[in-house]
């Protein structure tokens, strides 16, 4: 997702493909009409090497991730980040109070002991896990966004009724206007239409 | 309770009786390699048992015992943590556990295996050495001590062996009749089998756990009689949990290598397999520092002194050890979805966790020895190592054996098709 996305004051890259009126291409959306056709045209995205797609279906497909051709997520290793920052978080932080600026003795026990830090790092590395994982899961898929491309396409609202919708983005390294339009023909698209940049 | 039908049933059966994965060679166990193995282990233990037999004349009764009692307390943990699982499983109505469960049961039936290795030491301890270990036992000790006159009701020894009688009933029963359901629907084919094994475990489960607790103040937290511990039965559920897991863990590695379980146990039963041992181990860190944590806080004596003794001087370094091995290494290393998907990878870690399972019946016996001047030095360690391989070399014999012995998951469950297509969809 581009960054003008989020920052409205950058200029968008330039198109790369137009249409007849001058506005920009955002991509083609290809409806299917039932679930076995949606499927097997996924599967020939993914061997096609299409990138940056995706598809559209009133209803969770089982294995529709296989399908698709999937990578797990980096996410993980995103939230790990966070975790590390809780946990640096809450052990600096009480150190610092309860060592440093204001000792006060508690119970007799020790400035500084460890002991009862131990919840405090378990919270805050729990709760920054939870927010960097939701933060960063928004950010990877592009999100908030106030409106999408294919909201303005009055035949894509049957994805909420009865239809499956297979939609390639311009910003896809093979993707062309007419060829693409024409593969999604060939792997049994029953409409294609071309998408404008909103 | 929702009914299966027959018809549907009788549909399960036919789908499992053509699935290609279920020949004959892919569900039991290699007979040679068990009959060879089991052999090699129960002859080792035996030679272990018989070194810390000499250990006991030739160094200190004392240190052979509680070595022994080491040994005792971590396949004891083992089997009953084999048997709660076994009955979550019921309970829960668990599915993709139909593959594997029959190793549990067949750990679990192992619990009075595991009490009977305990009963010569309790034995020899009332009645010849006369309180060495346990101090309570002792002629007189209670009548001299106020907090141990206080502790009398529970401390004589017509209700200790009462005690000791009613785990072993309970135990037995319940650990043979489980396995029993799941033996004998795999020749009958009657469904409802899995219903009785249902209801048992909703009983069985609440006692098992009661009485799991009472073991665990019998033989190991009345080694200092004044000590006592709120969290003592859960903390030691949740280390036979991991061990359990990490046994399982390893059976099924082993029967992979042998190239059994083809299609049956595969790389989504290891990652669920997996999970389980890393939530035990989680759940082991957190009753452990609860423990802990509740103990230095509150500041008691009768409380104190057990942790002082485990967490300075001489057993400082094991109870870090115990911290690092047992919960911050095995935390990191298991968390990955990889390292869990991999045989080799997970059997590493589990190879680890049952070493460290040891280790906390280390940390939680051995200091007895330490008290009131009385040093062992490590030169007699090979006592301890002795008792460890010679009681781990009987249970897991015949642990091997029983394996062998029939065929390796239940062959006629009614969640067997859900088991044998079981994918994680994260």
């Amino acid at each position: 997702m581009p960054v003008s996305d989020y920052l409205p004051f950058i200029r968008p890259p330039k198109a790369r493909f137009v249409t007849e009126r001058g506005e920009p291409v955002w991509g083609v959306m290809a409806q299917f009409d039932d679930t076995a056709g949606a499927f097997h045209a996924a599967e020939k995205m993914r061997d096609a090497g299409f990138r940056r797609w995706d598809l559209h279906a009133p209803f969770p497909i089982h294995g529709i991730e296989g399908a698709m051709g999937f990578k797990r997520t980096i996410l993980p290793f995103l939230v790990l980040g966070g975790t590390f920052t809780g946990v640096a978080t809450a052990v600096g932080m009480q150190w610092w109070i309860s060592a440093i600026d204001y000792p006060l003795v508690v119970q007799g026990k020790p400035f500084g002991a460890w002991e009862p830090f131990t919840m405090i790092i378990f919270e805050l590395g729990v709760l920054f896990s939870a927010f960097a994982s939701l933060f960063i899961m928004l950010a990877l898929n592009g999100l908030p966004r106030w409106n999408h491309p294919l909201m303005r396409k009055d035949r894509f609202l049957a994805v909420t009724d009865d239809k499956f919708f297979v939609v390639v983005q311009a910003n896809d390294p093979s993707f062309n206007p007419e060829q693409t339009s024409r593969f999604l023909r060939d792997i049994g698209a029953s409409a294609v239409e071309l998408v404008e940049d909103a | 309770m929702t009914q299966m039908t027959a018809e549907r049933y009788q549909k399960i059966l036919a789908r499992i009786a053509h699935d290609p994965r279920m020949s004959e060679e892919n569900v039991s166990a290699p007979a040679a390699t068990t009959a060879t193995l089991s052999r090699a282990l129960l002859g080792l233990g035996a030679a272990g048992l018989v070194v810390t037999l000499v250990g006991g004349f030739a160094i200190d009764a004392k240190h052979a015992m509680a070595s022994y009692l080491v040994a005792v307390g971590a396949v004891l943990a083992i089997s009953l943590g084999a048997l709660i699982l076994v009955m979550c499983f019921h309970l829960v109505n668990a599915g993709w556990v139909a593959t594997t469960r029959r190793q549990f049961e067949n750990l679990a039936s192992l619990a009075p295996v595991a009490l009977a290795m305990l009963v010569p030491l309790l034995l020899l301890d009332m009645f010849v050495t006369k309180g060495t270990l346990w101090s309570w036992l002792e002629p007189g000790a209670i009548d001299t001590d106020p907090i141990l006159q206080a502790k009398a009701p529970f401390f004589n020894l017509v209700f200790f062996t009462l005690r000791l009688a009613f785990y072993a009933v309970l135990w037995t029963f319940l650990s043979i009749r489980l396995r029993a359901f799941s033996t004998e629907q795999d020749r009958t084919g009657d469904r409802f089998l899995s219903n009785r094994a249902k209801f048992m475990s909703a009983w069985g489960l609440p006692l098992t756990a009661l009485t799991m607790a009472f073991a665990g103040f019998d033989y190991f937290m009345s080694l200092e009689p004044e000590f006592f511990s709120t969290m003592w039965g859960v903390y030691l559920f949740a280390g036979g949990a991991v061990g359990c897991m990490a046994v399982i863990v390893l059976t099924f590695a082993g029967l992979r290598f042998v190239g059994r379980m083809n299609g049956i146990v595969t790389e989504e039963h290891f990652h669920d397999l997996g999970k389980l041992l890393f939530a035990f181990t989680c759940f082991w860190a957190y009753i452990a520092f609860s423990q802990y944590f509740l103990i230095w806080y509150s500041n008691i004596p009768e409380e104190t002194f057990w942790m002082l003794e485990r967490t300075t001087g001489q057993w400082k370094g094991t109870g870090i050890f115990l911290a690092v091995g047992h919960f911050i290494i095995p935390f990191m290393f298991l968390m990955p979805r990889a390292v869990k998907r991999r045989t080799g990878l997970v059997a590493l870690g589990a190879a680890w966790m049952l070493f460290m399972h040891i280790m906390d019946y280390v940390w939680i016996v051995r200091p007895v020895l330490h008290q009131g001047g009385h040093a062992p030095t490590p030169a007699t360690w090979w006592v301890d190592i002795a008792a460890v391989l010679g009681v781990f070399g009987i249970f897991f014999g015949l642990y091997v054996a029983r394996v062998g012995s029939g065929p390796l998951l239940a062959l006629k469950d009614p969640k067997l098709p859900e088991a044998l297509k079981h994918v994680n969809y994260v």
